[in-house]
Order: C-alpha cells, then sequence, then structure tokens
C-alpha cells in the first residue's frame, strides 16, 4: 500500500486548490464530515487519517520518529508530495494546527495557507507563558486514559478484530467513530500535550487565520492570543462557539470564517 | 401500571432510580438532574442546574470530553459507557460510567443531551487492579525476556569459552603430535648419523696411512666435505629433538642475567649494526636450573628471528625479572604449567610482527616466514622445546606492524642444588686396557662402538639384548664398565640391565647411550643425577673420552 492508503487519504471536490484538514488528537478525518463538504463546490479536499487513528495503517508507527510533532510534521509533508500539492491551503485542528505549521516550514511552498482551529504551540505552563495545564494534569490524563483504553480500544475492540466469522462486530462497536490505537493514542496524547513548539512560530511567512473559540479548555484566549502576536500576518478570529470542536459544535460559524478568510 | 407500583409514580422512578440522570444542552450545560445523582455528588439542584456538567468533572475528565467525548456524541448521537470522574461537593472523586444520546431537530441540529450516569466505583477499582496485573505481567514479561537474552548471552559466551579452550587444546595437541614424529625420526636419524660420522671418522683415521697424492688428497677432501654434511645433520636433529622435548638436557644453577652477558657481543654481531640493543636485567633474580647451551641457543634464535622481522632496524630489548605466575595465570595454558615462582626473559622487537595465524604456527617446526633457503623453520621450535622440557613456558605477543614480544618463564631452581662446574674432559689419554661390556641391538652401530673402543685397546664384549647382558656379567666378574644402550628388546630396557648389574656387581661403572632420552632413564627429559650418558650420534673421539673420563671417575659425576 501506498503513503495515501496508509493514511486512509481521500481526494474529493472541484476546483483548482487543493484543501487539506487534517484531524487533531481524540479523532479522525471524520471530524470534519459538517464543514468539508462546504469546500467541495470551490476546493479539492484532502481528507487523511494521522498514524494510529481511524483506518490509517498503524506499522507506519515509528516511536522514534513519532516521539515529536515533527514526526507527524513529515507525515503530513509525505502526503502533500505524493499529491503533489502547491500553495494549498491546510486546515488543521487542535494539535494538527502546529503539526501543519511544522509541515509548512519543512516543506516551503506547499502551503500558501493555513487555517488553525484551536491552536497551542505548548499545552504546559512556563513561567509568564499560560499554556493551561500543569505538567502532573498531564500525568493524571495518562492514567485516565488507561480507562477508557481499558473499556473499549484495549479490552474490546482487538477481541472483536480479531474474530474473523463476524468482521461485522468491529463495525458495531460503541464509539466506532474515532478509532485509535490504544498505545500509539496514548504516545499522541504525551507527545502533544508534552510538546513545546513556541520558538517555531517564529518566521513563518505564510498567511494564517487563527480561529479561537470562546471558553476553550484545550486551547485558551491567552493561548490564541499568543500565537497571533508570534505568527506574522496571523489574522484572529473569535468564535462564538464554546468548547474545543467548533468545526462539530458550529460547523456553520466555522465554514464561515474560513470561507470569508480565504 | 403505576397501580402496580404503589407510591411509586413517574417522578419517583425517575428521581431515585438507581443511577444518575442528566438532561443538558448540546454544550454541556445542565438543564435538569435526578435525586441519586445530587444525593452521590453531594450538590443541591440548583447548583448544578445552569452549569456545564463537564466542569463538575475532573481536569484529565474534561480534556477528555472535548477531545473524545463532544466531539464523538455529536459525530454518532450517542455515546457508550464512557469513564468519567466526577469531582463531588466534598472534592471526593466518583467515578462513573456515562451512556448519552444526543437529540436533534428535524435538521439535525443538536437539541438536547440525555445521560445516565452508573455508580462505578467497584468497577474502577477493578480496572485499577487488572491495569496494575498488567503492568506486573508486562514488567514480568520485559524480565523474561532480559533474562532469556541474558542466558542466550551466557551460553554464547560460554560456548565460546570452550570453543577457545578447544582451540588451545587442538594446538598443543598437534605440537604434542608433531613433537612424537620429530623426535621418532630423529631419533633414527641420529642411529644412522652415527654410522655415518663413524665411516667417515674412520676414513680420515686411515688417510695419513695412505700413499700421498693428488688421490688421496681427493678422498680428504671429499671425507671432510661429508664429514661436515653429517656433523650439519646432527645439529638439525639436535634441533627436532629439541623441540619435541627428547634431547638430553644438562641442566645446572644458572644465573640467567651473567649468562646474557656473556653472550650480549655475540648477539650484537648477530643483530648487525642496525639494530640496537639494549638489555634491562632485573636485580636480585633467582638463579634457574636450566641447560645453558640450550638457552644460550634459545636466545640466539630469538636474535635472529628479530632481526630478520626488522629489515631496516630497530630495537632489541632483552628483560628479565622474576614472576609469580598463579592459579589463574596457569588454568590458562593449555599444556599444562605449575603455578610458582618463574624467571622471566622477554625478548622484544620493533619489527614487523605478526598477525593471529602466524603465531599459531611459530612453534611449528619447520615453519617459517622466511624465504625458502634462509631458515630452517627450526629456530622458535628449539625454543619452545627447550623452555617446555625445562618445566617452563614460552608466551608470545605481536602486534602487525608493532612488533613482537617473547616471553620465557624458566621454573625458580629448587633450593640446595648448587651449581656445578662446567665439565671439560680432556682427550689427552683415551686409551686403555679395561673391560668393557657393550649392549647394543642396532648390528652395525655394535661393531663400530667396538671397533673404536678395541681400536683404543680396550678389551670388549659385546651383547644385543638385557638377558644375554646379564649372563655375561654374571660370569665375567672382572667387567669394568657396562655401556649400554637404552631403548633395547627382549624385554629389558638400558636402566633395568644397569639395576640388575649394579644388584650383581656393585661399584661397576655405567654409560648409557640413547638417540633420546624419552625413557625410564630420564625424569623430566632431564639427566637422573648420577648417571652417565652419551648423545648418538657421537663421534670416535666423544666416545673415546667419554668412556675414559667414566672409567677415571673424573669428578663432576654426583654418585648417589
Amino acid at each position: 500500500m501506498d503513503i495515501l492508503g496508509r493514511h486512509n487519504v481521500t481526494v474529493s471536490g472541484k476546483g483548482e486548490r487543493f484543501m487539506m484538514f487534517a484531524h487533531g488528537f481524540g479523532c479522525d478525518r471524520n471530524m470534519w464530515r459538517f464543514v468539508a463538504p462546504a469546500f467541495e463546490e470551490t476546493h479539492r479536499i484532502v481528507l487523511f487519517d494521522h498514524v494510529g487513528c481511524g483506518r490509517s495503517d498503524s506499522s507506519l508507527y515509528d516511536p522514534v520518529r513519532h516521539s515529536s510533532l515533527q514526526g507527524y510534521a513529515d507525515d503530513v509533508v509525505a502526503i502533500g508530495r505524493a499529491l503533489g500539492l502547491e500553495e494549498a491551503i491546510f486546515v488543521g485542528h487542535s494539535v494538527s494546527a502546529m503539526i501543519g505549521i511544522l509541515a509548512a516550514r519543512t516543506a516551503p511552498g506547499m502551503f500558501g495557507k493555513l487555517v488553525l482551529i484551536g491552536p497551542s504551540p505548548c499545552y504546559i505552563n512556563d513561567g509568564d507563558y499560560r499554556g493551561g495545564f500543569e505538567r502532573s494534569d498531564i500525568d493524571e490524563l495518562m492514567t485516565f486514559m488507561d480507562s477508557n483504553f481499558l473499556g473499549w480500544s484495549a479490552a474490546l475492540t482487538p477481541q472483536i478484530m480479531g474474530n474473523p466469522d463476524r468482521p461485522e462486530l468491529a463495525e458495531e462497536l460503541n464509539n466506532s467513530f474515532c478509532r485509535a490505537d490504544p498505545d500509539i493514542a496514548k504516545s499522541f496524547a504525551r507527545v502533544t500535550f508534552l510538546s513545546d513548539n513556541r520558538s517555531d512560530l517564529e518566521g513563518v511567512a505564510i498567511p494564517a487565520l487563527i480561529l479561537q473559540c470562546s471558553e476553550d479548555l484545550i486551547a485558551p484566549d491567552s493561548v490564541g492570543a499568543y500565537v497571533h502576536e508570534r505568527l506574522a500576518g496571523s489574522a484572529l478570529v473569535r468564535l462564538r462557539a464554546t468548547g474545543h470542536c467548533p468545526n462539530l459544535s458550529a460547523p456553520e460559524e466555522t465554514v464561515e470564517a474560513i470561507r470569508e478568510w480565504i | 401500571m403505576a397501580d402496580l407500583l404503589p407510591g411509586f409514580d413517574d417522578e419517583t422512578l425517575y428521581e431515585d432510580a438507581p443511577c444518575g440522570y442528566l438532561a443538558t444542552l448540546p454544550d454541556g450545560t445542565v438543564l435538569r438532574v435526578n435525586r441519586t445523582l445530587l444525593r452521590w455528588t453531594g450538590y443541591d439542584s440548583d447548583e448544578l442546574c445552569g452549569t456545564r456538567f463537564q466542569d463538575r468533572l475532573t481536569l484529565a475528565g474534561r480534556i477528555y470530553h472535548e477531545t473524545h467525548f463532544a466531539p464523538l456524541l455529536r459525530m454518532q448521537g450517542s455515546i457508550s459507557e464512557v469513564a468519567l470522574d466526577f469531582v463531588c461537593k466534598n472534592g471526593e472523586r466518583l467515578p462513573t460510567l456515562v451512556n448519552t444520546v444526543q437529540r436533534t431537530d428535524e435538521e439535525g441540529r443538536p437539541v438536547v443531551n440525555l445521560t445516565t450516569v452508573f455508580d462505578a466505583r467497584d468497577r474502577r477499582r477493578y480496572e485499577q487492579e487488572l491495569l496494575a496485573a498488567r503492568d506486573v505481567a508486562r514488567t514480568a514479561a520485559l524480565e523474561l525476556q532480559r533474562l532469556n537474552s541474558e542466558l542466550e548471552q551466557r551460553v554464547a559466551a560460554a560456548v565460546e569459552e570452550r570453543l577457545t579452550a578447544e582451540d588451545a587444546l587442538r594446538q598443543s595437541q598437534k605440537m604434542e603430535a608433531i613433537g612424537q614424529l620429530t623426535g621418532g625420526v630423529a631419533h633414527d636419524f641420529n642411529n644412522l648419523l652415527t654410522l655415518v660420522i663413524g665411516g667417515l671418522d674412520l676414513i680420515g683415521r686411515q688417510i695419513p696411512s695412505q700413499p700421498p697424492g693428488p688421490g688421496t688428497e681427493r678422498i680428504r677432501r671429499a671425507r671432510d666435505a661429508a664429514m661436515e654434511g653429517a656433523r650439519r645433520a646432527a645439529k638439525l636433529t639436535q634441533h627436532l629433538l629439541a623441540f619435541a622435548r627428547r634431547q638430553p638436557l644438562e641442566p645446572r644453577l644458572l644465573e640467567v642475567n651473567r649468562l646474557i652477558r656473556e653472550i650480549s657481543d655475540m648477539l650484537r654481531r648477530t643483530l648487525g649494526e642496525q639494530v640496537e640493543l639494549e638489555t634491562v636485567l632485573g636485580a636480585g633474580l633467582w638463579d634457574v636450573e636450566a641447560d645453558p647451551v640450550q638457552l644460550e641457543n634459545a636466545m640466539l634464535n630469538l636474535g635472529v628471528n628479530a632481526r630478520d622481522a626488522m629489515p631496516a632496524g630497530g630495537k632489541l630489548t632483552i628483560e628479565t625479572h622474576n614472576s609469580s605466575l598463579d592459579d589463574s595465570y596457569v588454568a590458562g595454558v593449555p599444556e599444562g604449567l605449575a603455578a610458582g615462582q618463574y624467571v622471566m626473559i622477554a625478548v622484544s622487537d620493533t619489527g614487523c610482527g605478526m598477525d593471529l595465524e602466524t603465531q599459531q604456527k611459530v612453534f611449528e617446526p619447520f615453519f617459517t616466514t622466511k624465504e625458502v633457503g634462509k631458515g630452517t623453520g627450526l629456530g622458535l621450535s628449539q625454543v619452545y622445546g627447550f623452555v617446555r622440557q625445562s618445566g617452563g613456558h614460552v608466551r608470545i605477543y605481536s602486534e602487525p606492524g608493532v612488533g613482537t614480544n617473547v616471553k620465557i618463564y624458566l621454573p625458580r631452581a629448587r633450593p640446595g642444588i648448587e651449581a656445578e662446574p662446567e665439565r671439560r674432559v680432556e682427550p689427552a689419554a683415551m686409551s686403555g686396557d679395561e673391560k668393557i661390556l657393550v649392549v647394543e641391538d642396532h648390528e652395525d652401530l655394535r661393531h663400530y662402538i667396538v671397533g673404536i673402543l678395541t681400536d683404543l685397546g680396550y678389551e670388549v664384549v659385546a651383547t644385543a639384548d638385557g638377558p644375554s647382558a646379564i649372563e655375561t656379567i654374571a660370569k665375567r666378574p672382572d667387567l669394568d664398565l657396562l655401556l649400554t644402550d637404552v631403548v633395547l628388546p627382549g624385554g629389558m630396557n638400558g636402566r633395568q640391565i644397569a639395576t640388575e648389574a649394579l644388584r650383581l656387581r656393585p661399584g661397576l661403572k655405567i654409560l648409557f647411550m640413547t638417540g633420546y632420552t624419552h625413557n625410564a632413564i630420564v625424569h623430566d627429559g632431564r639427566l637422573d643425577p648420577g648417571v652417565a650418558l652419551i648423545s648418538k650420534p657421537f663421534t670416535y673421539d666423544q666416545l673415546g673420552a667419554k668412556v675414559r673420563s667414566e672409567l677415571d671417575g673424573l669428578p663432576g659425576h654426583r654418585r648417589t
């Protein structure tokens, strides 16, 4: 299977310009189901799953390479190269906002515009910088994730997946959206929440749109403002939508903000 | 239906159900909560309604809600058995399992979320135990894996060690086998050389009585050349015997430093001007018990090899010092070595060195790296044989391109042994009229020996084996000397003949002849104190002188 198959990449829609949507931690490409179709008339839509998520090929996972966000950014670049992307629009949610910035730095010319939904270059408080979390919070999250993975992914999925006589069971699974390889998901969580890519914001000359939700626990207002300040040529739009996933909770508002900007 | 449950109206069933109920807006704002959940969490209804339910979760739960719970609910319309921890009013944590369905309007927009909350304290405790057990199992598996790989490594190391030991053993067995072979060949060769040298000797003696002239002169030259060739052949067999540890050694108390000082001039000449000789002789060096002539040969052989390894010049260093070899050192010597005190002589050069394969072969006879005709391949064999026969040990260290270092370890002399003065036999008066019994099974050799002794004036009786020799001794009480070969057919060897002879005739003088000494007469390859021995091949003069000195009982012969 080629790189596109292994990342469950699909390309749809009309138009000249490519628009690549990258999901964040906790989900897969399904999270764009209310937003991406809105651009199919005008753009060629690229959807994909990060390694360990959705229907990606988990064997792509490399504990060393994927121990930093750059590894995930390199995956994005590989997909972009396979599709021959030039001056494409990158839409990244949550951690994928930073992954997009790293990918744009890695492959100049591949992306001409960045849409960053709930970006955070660093989740942990550091001196004057308020990322929103303490290190101990993240450790607690790791332990907590075990409780849920024990409940479904880890305990149930492999057994049912391993029952070749009844393949439909896997599809009937509860919470079958956002399937994830539990070990990779935990590693992704650690890499995400312990990352510090503040210095990578400097010197990015690509126009960027920052969509900042209200009352976003994961990426609070102060972080959005920080990114806006450091990212030269960026625009900041505050959404009425609350929470961390406006693409799901307020797709119309999200689509409108993106469309207006691009 | 309600009639069947008196006192339990719908309200009561909702409020007091054994699980918590929550109705919330899509953003999590609580619209209604039942009494069970209020009881569990300790909040009043007013405190919860109007706030977002996710704000009542632990921080990890809130992150999880944002990244997993809310997106999943929106995409699937429902979510099952998600583990979330509530924070109660008193600060305690309530582990729960949450199921939620999302109701949407006709256009698919979410309107309300309906949630049941189950007390999962027991289940969570059980899960924690499972997780702990999984961690224990993982740790155990890792430990097992580590032990396995360690075991593999240990087995590999043991096999490696075993292979090395077997290699060393094979090497020493090979050396032993070659020793047996060369020793045997050299022994037979010595018998033949004795005849050749004897014949040439006789011719030489006859020449003066021939009429002078060119013909006679040609015979003399041919005889001299043949004699020289035979002597060189004898020397070669001597080297072979040395390697085979079959040469008769004449060990005596020796100061190694003095010997090295005495031969250093000769060594310098051997090494030539290109090679600098340095000697670093240890103070207070112990004496050794060794054959000085053989040690000299060994040093010269090493010197010659070092010179040839340094064609462009270099430095040869001879060092000596006392050394104690412990059990762990001797355990690494496959051919066997006793732990104890040794004198070490190290000969180091700055020459071309040699690789490991060469190092393993250098002590083998006829192995040479020199051009054909330039070396016999017996130099290091002599060193090896002599040192081993002397109860010592040779070790070679070499680095290609850096140099070679040969260390000789000779055992420290046993206390109480006195230095023997050099034994010099004056060949002046070899003749005599004593009565001698010759025991030699080799017929030609016997004739040769009898011829020499008769020529010198002795009265000679000869036999070919032990029983007839004993018979003769019994019959002839006037015998002065028994001259016997060591290895004999007929059931008795030379030593047994000597023992029996001494029983019959105490005081009878005895002289042994041998091509090699691997037999009962010699202990550890050394002459038994109190026995006299002449090595084959010998010349007319050598035999005459030895017999005369034995009959005269010259000093230096310790009798026990």
